[in-house]
């Protein structure tokens, strides 16, 4: 038996900084890490006070982002405190992304 | 570590692994304080469990002759409850979220004849007691798995009677861990999440400032980290003795991550990240 064919999908969002596959990537995160809420909005914070990442689950983000997309915005020194922060990093710096 | 106070029950985690630990931490399920590092385990915890004796002044007669009332905070399987009530005569109501933990406390408290002891399940950052119900609050290594440490000082407080006594031991963090460091070292926490659950450690003056934030009085903080070192040798041992027994309650995986997180810790008590600590403290008359 050899390897399964890589889903298209799968590796289109792979290192992609689409908002899209962004958005995707930290949605699979939270709901690996059981976090997901039923009413997670990008504007909601990620950390005490929204959905509870602590600082272990946030390093696990950031390394998680940086495997997929290339970059990640927590190694650049900045702290995004949404969803919507961490795309706006991506939308502002692609190429390097 | 993080300073969030997201809600997160620890229950799950002690249900799983209540009965792994009995054999690989001993039968109290705490640390041990060496004297000398040569001690068995079960004298070093023994130990420990003096100090906090000592710590909360257990030995002080009640209000009117009554025997002290003692709320002990994460009771685990009950062992310290019953030592503190057949050896000073206290009367002890002991809680976890855990109803693995409660059924171990109860079967344990029968198993002696013991009357005064009686375990619940109930929260330690809520405990719906009533103001000034207990003489002692007693926190013997619980608080690392509540997030919210305000809310657990302060119910531990706001049931303390005046004059009644907070004593507290725990694993502690001796510096800030920045996010940088956190990233890198993110597979040992990791490790140490899976075998220990989702533990949060302050430093012992975080717990002192809360405590005097509560109408506390602090009287007493050591730094029991060098004396708890022994401890990880202990566990690795009993990891050993233990293999098989361990390996069919929590797994492989079970088993290794517990090994691994015994190297970790080590390392960390070593490089001076993690400790021990106790406080203890009066609430003002």
């Amino acid at each position: 038996m050899g390897q399964p064919a890589p889903d298209p999908k799968e590796t289109q969002r792979h290192m992609s900084t689409s908002p899209a596959a962004v958005q995707q990537t930290v949605v699979d995160f939270l709901t690996l890490t059981a976090k997901m809420r039923d009413d997670f909005t990008p504007d909601m914070p990620l950390y005490a006070g929204g959905v509870g990442l602590d600082s272990l689950e946030t390093a696990e983000l950031s390394a998680t982002l940086e495997d997929e997309h290339g970059s990640d915005p927590y190694s650049t020194g900045e702290m995004p405190q949404t969803l919507n922060e961490i795309l706006a990093f991506y939308a502002a710096a692609p190429a390097e992304a | 570590m993080s300073h969030d106070t997201a809600a997160y029950d620890p229950a799950p985690h002690y249900d799983r692994i209540t009965a792994a630990w009995q054999l690989l931490l001993g039968d109290e399920l705490h640390y041990g304080v060496f004297a000398t590092g040569d001690e068995p385990l079960d004298v070093a915890t023994r130990a420990l469990t003096t100090r906090m004796m000592d710590g909360g002044r257990l030995a002080e007669p009640g209000t009117d002759g009554a025997p002290l009332r003692v709320l002990d905070v994460g009771c685990g399987s009950g062992a310290p409850a019953c030592d503190l009530a057949t050896e000073t005569g206290v009367e002890v109501v002991g809680i976890t979220t855990s109803a693995v933990g409660v059924d171990t406390a109860r079967a344990r408290a029968a198993a002696l004849g013991l009357t005064g002891v009686t375990f619940e399940q109930r929260d330690g950052t809520d405990n719906r007691f009533a103001d000034a119900e207990f003489d002692r609050a007693w926190v013997l290594e619980s608080s690392h798995l509540m997030r919210d440490k305000d809310a657990l000082v302060s119910e531990c407080a706001r049931v303390l009677r005046p004059g009644g006594r907070l004593v507290l031991c725990d694993l502690v963090r001796w510096r800030e861990i920045p996010f940088s460091e956190v990233r890198e070292r993110r597979v040992d926490f990791a490790v140490l999440r899976e075998a220990f659950g989702d533990a949060h450690f302050q430093s012992l003056d975080d717990y002192a400032a809360l405590a005097a934030a509560h109408g506390l009085v602090v009287d007493r903080s050591d730094d029991l980290t060098a004396a708890t070192l022994p401890t990880f040798d202990r566990w690795r041992a009993n990891a050993a003795t233990h293999h098989d027994e361990v390996v069919e309650l929590i797994g492989v995986q079970g088993h290794e991550a517990f090994v691994r997180s015994c190297d970790i810790l080590e390392a960390f008590w070593r490089d001076g990240t993690f400790g021990y600590g106790l406080i203890s403290a009066t609430k003002a008359s």
